[in-house]
């Protein structure tokens, strides 16, 4: 099942970082930041390499498949696996399951790929308030509540 | 990665588990022999200095016997568990091949201790050591050289024995380990022998049971032929891997015995060995051994092959371990061909750093080779009869073939060894040549290196096969519980191959595998683990991960399983994960740039102070909690705010936190952290000196153009904004205290105290004024710092230091937080020191009444005069400064315009100027008179009201004084009220009064007492003092203002007046109605003689004898005096002639007053005193003199003459001109009439008298100075009073005269044409009596 969800802005700063845990304790909370945190590097090494590739490779048709937002595993811990998404504006959506809980050790990859699709479109809502400053942290309740029950109920 | 099958094929932990990582292993070293270097015995002072030398000789040549090079590489290590010397079969670079110690000793006993640690090493890894060095270093260098000689012997037998006892030992090694056991034995006891002679010294002999080639040295000496010994080692090692090689490479593949991993020993008890599935088993072990030792040889291109066919073999018989090492060792061979670079790091190191210093390298070896040159020869000469000698006693082939399994052929091989050997050693020699030569070209090494035909083999795999290869090994590693330690190593091994690939992810993903590994690690193998991990992570710019790793290996350093935990390292990985976390030791870099997650940089600067208290460094604790209270401010919540601060004074009470970078031991700089939040600054402002302070240009510059303000900036707006961004436009003064105002915020909930707060400044000196606050929470306080420039030139001023909660802050602007935009630094001039002065102000009034008000520069002096009373103020300077005052200049600002200012304050400039330069602590005395000028003449209220102030006078101060105005006073006599309107009705309505004089007289009927009281004015005054001196003096000056209010109290007024024709013509009463406006009886003094009494406010009428106006005063003198202005404003009879006239009168009125009682005197006058026409007639001598005469008598004034009626009487009249200009058309008049003293003048006498002529002429022209007469007849009828009127008038004006006076004289004289414009009287009219 899925721990925590992160937004993370185009220069990597966490926009947002939302999870379900038993506890809520600060240490739970910088847990999650250090595994979201540490994710970043293998994120941006994955998006340095498609699009280096897709350069080299079709220069003039590169512009037509689009790359695929998913990035899969990006790598996984004892405890925890984390997944990468990274929206065409650079926002990376970071999706940590827990590979301790029965459900979550035997996860498919296509129901990821479904709930962090679900989530850009929920962030998409999100920074569709026109209250919202891009780059901000993303304060709103209704957007952490949907994550939640995301978490919840589709991974 | 992680095989699902993990675990299958893995067994209970064997005896034999391989416990110590090596995670410093590289792909390539998979060729090097491996070779154990020690310091043993006292701590050698240079012993890392020869660690790196040795180092160096990773690399050597050796001309195998086909007469290829072999290239031997070398990997060096400082320690290795014995343990993993048991994997020595699995991978043959496991192997501890040699050893070669380091030692010191002073003494027998120590050199005993020395040799034996050195030889229980050499027990320790007896299963594998083939050969071993001692440098041992005594005391003092003496003992070098008598011992090289025999020295030099030894070596070279030693070399050629310990290469026939290795060989043995070769031999006897793949039989089984009490074999192997046997042969060590018997190892060191071949040496024995040449070792027991070999030690001969003065005082030291080695024990009897160190069998090693010793060398000896004196401590300090510089062993030159360090890296010689080195290569020999390496040289004797090489032969031994290479006869194993061959060895190996001859065995029949049917009889090989199965290679063993240490825990598979077990495994095999009970298997059917002779099985087809174990032959295979075996062969390809084999084959696998000889591939690993083929690479250690330097045959690179054959290793490929064998580790392919091996891997073949060994993949058909699902030999996991054994097909992941065979895979593993393809992968690394083909990576060292693949990647040169792999292996050239350091040699290339060793040659950069040859060639920086070759000069000095170079210079020993040549020195060097002339003495090593014989003795080579020497050695090469002597070494067949010196192996006969020392082989004697022992004879080594019958010792080295004692129970080796396939005897037949040890002999023939032996002797084919010691041919080989023979040659080797001719080789060895030319290797080393060899090797000197490269030292001298390091070019060439590289060369041989890798023929191209190593590139083109067939079985050689590319970039990504080595990956794929490699990870299919780790699975197959992963199988094994026990080869946890192999994989991991694998896996970093596989992970630096990816690096030098360039493909990162490749390498996190190895190196991510390391992580599942689950192995039984001591703690520090744990940290280790993490330590490398982040090392290549941060290779392949994984930055955050690194950090992750160095977090965790910091965290392991001192958890609580952790036996003994290390604070120091703990804090240098905390230190070292700041680059992953976006972190900078420069505060004012995170705080510009701000990236990062702060959550985690909190919590990681947290833990940094917690290491670095518990390790003990209370400075950089301190330093690290500022770093952290400081650049994460923002993202702290107020309560964080308030634990932190308290957690920063508890640490700061350890260590108090200072403004300077702190160095670490390993040379990094920790840069200042200063606490600009605590307290905020909200506003920074230099301030202007005090006014009395202020300096000011002397000379005031000249307006640059006609614009006080002009919008357009000349030259680029934007350029001229910076520019003067910060600059002031005030001016500071050396040794004056000066000031700078800020508002500081304590954000913290609890009172703050700042101590020693100073300005920081640059550019000339200034002395800061420490200051002291405590600042309330929450609310903002101004505070001002105080300092003293003490030099001349421009001071910038940065930002202000502070010291609070222990920590002391140099909070520059230019790093000051955001919210608040400061300029970077604040410039301002510094002019040399100005002196200062206090004023005092003394006054001494007229009388007995003395005020002395000693007061301060700036204060208010307060003065009441009366109008007209003078008194002498003192202000007395005093130079409280040590700069002489040269400069001093007086003025005065007032209300007043400045002809009245002159007049009420008067002081001699020329007496200042005498008294300079005022020296320190001199005083200095200005008088200044001052006199309370007023205007005395008062039309009572009615001027007032008709003519505000502001219309018709020129002094701004007359308030309730009066309008000295002639036509004003006209309507006072009738009540009429329609007085207020225009004037020309005024003028019309009062033209009668004019008529006559007389007809002012009864104006005096009105009541004095009605004026109005008149009221004091106030004048505000300034007295400016511009004063300077010293250096400064040319250009600035200070500038004191002296408050000075003056009171002026009415005194007397003069309300009415109007002149009288004198008894004599040349004289005339002006008479004054005199108000004495004070409370008290003055004594009014009119003229010299006459006085009289007032009560007060009475009202007296005095008459003042005058002389008439001459005509002699010229008209210019009218022109600059100030009566013009004024008859200009009262608009309507102006002519000079008047302001003459007025002019003399005041001139010559002299009027005094004393108040009895308060013994104040004080003067009047009737300055601005305005005449009617007909008064100015009076006042004025005539132009015209008159000299008349009855019957040739002539008529003195006052004189009444008698006659009787109807007597002839001759009346003679002559006229002389005074005036310096002919008069024209001059009518001279007589005429007679009756005054009946009651206002009733009888003109009409047509009965009464009878003249003969003319009574009227007509003289066209009167020259000046001239003389005209005229004479007619009268005869008086009736008896009675007569008088006669003589009288001239002239139809031309005199001097232009406005049409209005015109009009007036018309209405005066009907009978002259109506253009008469003056009359002149004869005056007073003749009087007549006439009697019967």
């Amino acid at each position: 099942m899925a721990v925590c969800v992160a937004v993370i802005g185009k220069d990597n700063s966490p926009l947002y970082i939302g999870g379900i845990g038993n506890d809520t304790s600060t240490d739970n909370e910088l847990s999650r930041q250090w595994l979201v945190h540490t994710a970043l590097d293998a994120l941006e090494e994955r998006l340095a390499t498609t699009n280096s590739n897709n350069a080299t490779a079709s220069a003039n048709a590169a512009r037509t498949d689009l790359r695929d937002l998913y990035l899969g595993l990006l790598y996984s811990t004892d405890t925890h696996k984390i997944y990468g998404y990274v929206t065409n504006t650079k926002i990376k959506l970071v999706l940590v399951t827990s590979s301790t809980s029965p459900s979550g050790s035997n996860i498919r990859d296509a129901e990821v790929r479904t709930a962090l699709r679900r989530l850009h479109a929920l962030y998409a809502d999100a920074i569709c308030n026109p209250f919202h400053l891009p780059g901000d942290q993303i304060i709103s309740q209704k957007f952490d509540r949907q994550v939640k029950s995301l978490m919840v109920n589709n991974v | 990665m992680r095989s699902s099958v993990s675990y299958i094929l893995s067994h209970a932990p064997g005896e034999s588990v391989m416990s110590h990582p090596d995670y410093a292993q590289h792909a390539q070293h998979h060729a090097c022999v491996l070779v154990l270097v020690k310091g043993i015995g006292g701590v050698l002072k240079n012993f890392n200095k020869l660690w790196e030398r040795i180092q160096r000789v990773n690399n050597i040549k050796v001309t195998d016997s086909s007469g290829q090079v072999r290239d031997i590489w070398v990997r060096y290590v400082r320690d290795y568990p014995v343990e993993n010397n048991d994997w020595g079969d699995f991978q043959t670079h496991r192997r501890l091949l040699g050893l070669i110690t380091l030692s010191k000793f002073t003494n027998q006993i120590e050199l005993n201790e020395v040799c034996r640690v050195h030889e229980s090493l050499k027990v320790k890894y007896s299963n594998t050591l083939y050969d071993s060095r001692a440098f041992m270093f005594g005391p003092g260098s003496n003992l070098k050289k008598p011992q090289q000689e025999p020295e030099t012997y030894n070596t070279y037998d030693d070399d050629k024995l310990k290469e026939r006892t290795s060989l043995s030992d070769k031999i006897s090694l793949p039989s089984d380990q009490a074999d192997s056991l046997s042969s060590t034995e018997s190892f060191p006891r071949s040496i024995s022998s040449n070792a027991s002679y070999s030690v001969q010294e003065d005082n030291f002999t080695t024990p009897s049971n160190f069998k090693t080639h010793a060398l000896f040295y004196g401590e300090n000496d510089a062993v030159p032929d360090l890296e010689q010994h080195v290569a020999d080692l390496i040289n004797s090692l090489f032969w031994v891997v290479e006869s194993k090689r061959l060895e190996r490479s001859r065995e029949k593949l049917e009889k090989v015995s199965l290679l063993l991993a240490p825990f598979e020993k077990r495994d095999f008890v009970g298997l059917d060995m002779e099985s087809r599935n174990n032959k295979k088993r075996c062969m390809g072990r084999v084959t696998k051994n000889l591939a690993d030792l083929t690479l250690q040889a330097g045959l690179v291109a054959e290793a490929l092959s064998l580790y392919h066919s091996s891997a073949e073999i060994l993949k058909s018989v699902n030999d996991w371990l054994w097909l992941a090492a065979a895979k593993e060792g393809h992968c690394a061979t083909s990576a060292i061909l693949q990647y040169p670079n792999l292996r050239n790091p350091t040699p290339l190191q060793r040659n950069a750093s040859l060639q920086e210093s070759s000069p000095s390298k170079i210079k020993p070896l040549s020195l060097y080779q002339p003495n090593t040159d014989p003795f080579r020869k020497f050695k090469l000469h002597s070494s067949p009869l010196r192996s006969s000698k020392t082989s004697s006693p022992v004879n080594p082939p019958s010792e080295l073939t004692p129970s080796s399994s396939d005897s037949v052929e040890t002999s023939s091989r032996q002797s084919e060894t010691d041919n080989a050997d023979t040659e080797s050693l001719a080789s060895s020699s030319d290797i080393d040549y060899q090797s000197q030569k490269s030292y001298l070209s390091p070019d060439l090494p590289s060369i041989p290196r890798q023929p191209p035909s190593h590139i083109n083999n067939q079985y050689l795999l590319g970039g990504e096969e080595i990956a794929e290869k490699y990870r299919k090994a780790i699975i197959h590693y992963s199988k094994y519980q026990n080869a946890g330690i192999i994989e991991t190593e694998a896996c970093f091994k596989a992970a630096r191959i990816a690096v030098e690939q360039n493909n990162s992810l490749h390498a996190s993903s190895f190196l991510q595998n390391v992580i599942f590994i689950n192995l039984t690690l001591s703690e520090q193998e744990k940290i280790q683990r993490f330590d490398t991990l982040a090392e290549l992570y941060k290779e392949i710019g994984f930055l955050r991960k690194a950090a992750f790793c160095q977090r965790l290996a910091a965290t392991r350093q001192v958890s609580a399983n952790n036996p003994n935990p290390d604070w120091q390292r703990c804090y240098y990985l905390m230190l070292h994960s700041f680059p992953g976390h976006k972190l900078s030791l420069d505060p004012n870099y995170v705080i510009q740039h701000q990236v990062g997650w702060p959550a985690l940089q909190i919590q990681l600067l947290h833990e940094l102070v917690v290491a670095a208290r518990r390790m003990g460094h209370p400075a950089l604790a301190t330093r690290h909690m500022t770093f952290l209270l400081q650049t994460m401010w923002p993202h702290l919540s107020r309560q964080e705010h308030r634990d932190l601060a308290i957690q920063l004074q508890a640490l700061s009470a350890q260590c108090e936190g200072g403004p300077v970078p702190l160095v670490l031991e390993t040379g990094e700089v920790i840069p200042p952290a200063n606490l600009t939040h605590v307290p905020s600054c909200t506003y920074f402002n230099p301030r202007q000196l005090a006014p009395a302070r202020t300096p000011h240009l002397i000379k005031c510059k000249a307006n640059q153009g006609p614009f006080i303000f002009t919008p357009i900036h000349f030259g680029s707006l934007e350029r001229k904004n910076k520019k003067d961004e910060g600059k002031m436009e005030y001016l500071w003064v050396e040794d004056d205290i000066c000031e700078v105002q800020m508002k500081l915020t304590n954000p913290l909930p609890f009172e703050l105290k700042v101590s020693n707060m100073r300005l920081l400044t640059s550019g000339v000196v200034f002395e800061s004024i420490p200051e002291t606050i405590i600042l309330p929470p929450d609310s903002p306080t101004t505070v001002n710092l105080h300092g003293t420039p003490k030099e001349v030139g421009e001071l910038q001023i940065l930002g202000y230091s502070t010291h609070t909660l222990g920590v002391k802050s140099n909070c520059r602007l230019k790093n000051m937080p955001m919210p608040h935009k400061f300029p970077a630094s604040f410039l301002i001039q510094v002019i040399p020191s100005l002196p200062t002065i206090t004023i005092e102000t003394t006054l001494s009034l007229s009388g007995n009444i003395n005020i002395s008000n000693p007061e301060i520069s700036g204060n208010i002096t307060n003065i009441s005069l009366y109008n007209g009373e003078s008194t002498e103020c003192t202000i007395t300077i005093t130079n409280t400064s040590n700069v002489p005052i040269e400069y001093l200049e007086l003025s005065i600002q007032s209300n007043m315009d400045n002809q009245l200012q002159s007049k009420v304050f008067q002081w001699s400039n020329e007496d200042i100027q005498s008294q300079l330069p005022i020296n320190a602590g001199d005083v200095a005395t200005i008088v200044m008179k001052l006199y309370g000028e007023a205007d005395f003449l008062d039309l009572g209220g009615v001027g007032e009201n008709l003519f505000p102030n502001s219309l018709t006078s020129n002094y701004p101060s007359r308030v309730g004084s009066p309008i000295p105005n002639a036509q004003t006073s006209l309507p006072t006599h009738s009540s009429n009220p329609q007085n207020s309107l225009s004037s020309g009705f005024i003028m019309n309505r009062t033209s009668g009064s004019f008529r006559s004089s007389n007809s002012q007289t009864t104006s005096w009927s009105a009541p004095i007492s009605i004026m109005p009281p008149s009221r004091g004015r106030q004048i505000e005054t300034q007295i400016v003092i511009r004063y300077s001196g010293g250096a400064g003096r040319e250009m600035h000056c200070r500038q004191t203002t002296l408050q000075m209010n003056l009171e002026l109290l009415p005194s007397v007024s003069i309300t009415h007046w109007d002149v009288l024709p004198a008894e004599i013509p040349s004289q005339l009463y002006l008479v004054l109605d005199i108000t004495n406006l004070t409370n008290e009886e003055m004594d009014f003094h009119y003229t010299p003689s006459k006085h009289i009494l007032i009560e007060g406010k009475e009202s007296r009428r005095v008459p003042v004898p005058l002389d008439r106006c001459p005509f002699t005063i010229t008209i210019p003198k009218n022109e600059d005096d100030s009566m013009e202005p004024k008859s200009i404003s009262t608009g309507t009879s102006t002519n000079s002639l008047e302001l003459m006239c007025s002019e003399h009168l005041t001139k010559n009125v002299d009027l005094r007053w004393h108040l009895l009682q308060s013994n104040i005197t004080g003067r009047a006058s009737v300055k601005g005193i305005t005449l009617s026409q007909t008064m100015m007639d009076i006042v004025r001598m005539s132009p015209l003199n008159w000299e008349v005469s009855v019957n040739k008598q002539c008529i003195k004034p006052q004189e009444e003459y008698n006659c009787m009626a109807g007597e002839c009487l001759s009346l003679g009249v002559a006229v002389w001109n005074h005036l310096s200009r002919p008069l024209h058309k001059l009518c001279l008049s007589v005429q007679f009439y009756q005054d009946y003293n009651n206002g009733v003048l009888n003109y009409k006498l047509d009965n009464r008298v009878a003249t003969a002529g003319n009574n009227k002429v007509v003289l066209t022209t009167l020259l000046e100075a001239a003389k005209a007469y005229h004479e007619c007849t009268v005869v008086f009828l009736t008896p009675g009073e007569y008088k006669i009127d003589i009288q001239c008038s002239t139809t031309e004006p005199i001097i232009d005269e406005i049409p209005a006076i015109k009009d007036v004289n018309q209405t005066i004289v009907q009978s002259c044409a109506g253009e008469v414009s003056h009359v002149w009287r004869f005056i007073p009219p003749v009087a007549i009596s006439v009697t019967d």
